[in-house]
């Protein structure tokens, strides 16, 4: 395929998937009403519990990255959803493409869209608490955003891989695989704090070593050396790993039939 | 000059396709059991069979959307195993169950797929607006998927499937459920296509009418098998079942009828003998000729030719 027809195709699932963004109130919910909710609710309970200064910025680091994380990954899982829940999965893979083109164009829209949010989070998150999420710098939000945006595309690629794997039980896992990102990657706390096989675990996640290079900025010492080289090592692995599952549940679902099952 | 094979669209041979399904104890459904077929480029073939009979799953092993277990097939010259991607640039396809992303509106879906196969910009919107125009979706072009009608629905799959100027089309059942006269206007579509661009056609569909009508090749499968194969005629004489010649006698059928030439059985009903015949053309005037001759009146001729659906009964057998 020439670099033009590869461009072709992604642009086409951006503008699709933009398209059915704009038109649908559940998207919108998704984009902005339950991140301010829960930017809202984790402020206020920061300031219940008294916490610090830093001790709030921790928390609402954790709070904000892990709502972009959410939305990002979501739209990547939109490149085979949307098409499983319309029936429509075996047109997009009758079409001359592949499985990049689905992730990397959903992938962009989910940038847009999470780049969007941090910002609106960000400006809630100052004026309603003080906090200022841009206070580290340009080169570190950017690595922070491209730490959560790169851990978005490999939960989102692995969701799409279960959904052809399994079909469509396998759609609430594009919304529960976020929880244990959660639960892993110190969102609300160290993983230090976690015991010893989950703190090997939260070890393996790329988005543990890119929380931990933000927060950084915001007081908390390293507890990691190289990060971000680290982080982003793990996740070029991650994504490697996550494409070729894609790529052999499809050929799986091509074998099965569950592709057609899909479309029924 | 062409090479025999450079003249087929498709060449599939003892293509066998079992689906598994269920986890702890497996059920096997054996969908092909062996289906060797050749489709000759520029031809409509259909693929005629019952509910479960493998039609679907044929089509879409040609498709590229399934992987065979045995057996091979090459279509438009490629392997559909091992050149899926080339192959796909060449080919679409349609079903009578379409369906699209529902909030999308037809000239989006439309360009969408467009995008997907390589067109873009003004070569794009020119080619969008030309298959809404010839499907006449002007009025909805700004309509939502999931506001139209069955109908209108089939036309924007098959405006779909044509928008990267496929060399040949696979139709699952393309007037499934349609009305009359939509059918009508969609079996037109598929006739004009094939004569103003000689696009190969392949068709599933279980209306003997809409083969009859459109196919000049089909093929009747059944359990995963093709039974038979040919031209609606050849079918209807490879059978056996001959044209019907009805007669109203008077006096009454004389009994060297049953043994005239070309006859191959009578009966009686009613007021009416009922010969059958291996062509009706052929051996009405000799009949005629000699109950004249024997100065039988004959008050009433009825000449029917056999249905392919009488064809599918015999063979589904």
């Amino acid at each position: 395929m020439s670099w033009r027809a590869d461009a072709l195709a992604i642009w086409a699932v951006v503008v699709r998937n933009a398209l059915m963004a704009s038109r649908n109130v559940f998207f919108f919910f998704e984009l902005l009403f339950w991140p301010i909710v829960g930017v809202v609710s984790i402020g206020l309970m920061t300031r219940f519990l008294g916490l610090s200064g830093p001790q709030a910025s921790f928390v609402l680091v954790g709070t904000i990255a892990l709502s972009v994380v959410n939305v990002c990954q979501l739209d990547v899982a939109y490149a085979v959803l949307m098409d499983v829940w319309s029936k429509s999965i075996k047109h997009q893979f009758l079409a001359p493409i592949g499985i990049r083109h689905l992730s990397v164009g959903s992938w962009l829209v989910g940038m847009v869209r999470g780049a969007v949010l941090f910002a609106l989070l960000a400006a809630l998150g100052w004026w309603a608490f003080g906090f200022r999420v841009f206070a580290p710098g340009g080169a570190a939000v950017a690595a922070f955003l491209a730490g959560c945006f790169l851990n978005a595309w490999i939960v989102g690629v692995l969701v799409c891989a279960l959904i052809t794997l399994f079909g469509n039980r396998a759609e609430s896992f594009a919304w529960a695989s976020v929880n244990l990102v959660l639960v892993l990657a110190g969102i609300y706390y160290p993983v230090s704090v976690l015991p010893g096989p989950a703190a090997a675990v939260a070890r393996a996640i790329p988005l543990t070593y890119f929380l931990d290079a933000y927060r950084s900025h915001f007081g908390f010492a390293s507890e990691f050396t190289a990060p971000i080289a680290t982080g982003l090592a793990l996740a070029v692995v991650y994504a490697i790993v996550a494409h070729l599952a894609f790529y052999a549940c499809v050929q799986r679902a091509r074998r099965t039939g569950l592709l057609l099952k899909m479309s029924e | 000059m062409r090479s025999p094979a450079a003249s087929l669209a498709i060449e599939a041979r003892e293509v066998a396709k079992t689906f598994r399904s269920g986890w702890l104890r497996p059920r096997l459904t054996e969908a092909l059991r062996g289906v060797t077929l050749e489709v000759p480029r520029g031809a409509i073939v259909g693929i005629l069979g019952p509910n479960g009979a493998g039609k679907t799953t044929f089509l879409s092993i040609l498709a590229t959307l399934l992987i065979p277990d045995r057996g091979s097939a090459r279509v438009l010259g490629l392997d559909v195993v091992h050149d899926s991607l080339p192959l796909r640039q060449r080919i679409n396809m349609a079903s009578g169950r379409p369906s699209f992303l529902w909030s999308l509106r037809v000239a989006e879906i439309v360009g969408f797929y467009g995008r997907l196969y390589g067109i873009s910009g003004a070569a794009l919107r020119a080619r969008v607006d030309a298959l809404i125009e010839e499907y006449e979706l002007t009025e909805y072009r700004r309509v939502p998927y999931n506001e139209l009608s069955t109908g209108l629905k089939q036309r924007v799959a098959l405006a779909k499937a044509l928008i990267n100027d496929p060399e040949l089309l696979f139709l699952d059942e393309p007037t499934l459920g349609l009305d009359p006269d939509v059918s009508v206007r969609v079996r037109a579509h598929i006739a004009a296509l094939r004569r103003e661009r000689g696009v190969t056609i392949v068709l599933t569909t279980h209306y003997m009418r809409e083969a009859e009508e459109l196919c000049d090749e089909v093929a009747f499968i059944k359990a995963g098998r093709i039974l038979d194969k040919g031209t609606p005629d050849e079918l209807k004489r490879r059978i056996g079942l001959g044209d019907v010649i009805a007669l109203r006698l008077e006096p009454a059928a004389p009994s060297w009828l049953t043994a005239a030439p070309g006859v191959l059985r009578c009966t009686t009903d009613g007021d009416w003998t009922k010969c059958t015949v291996d062509d009706a053309e052929k051996r009405l005037p000799d009949l005629l000729r000699q109950l004249f001759a024997e100065g039988i009146t004959v008050r009433n001729v009825r000449v029917r030719e056999p249905e392919l659906e009488e064809v599918f009964v015999e063979l589904a057998r």
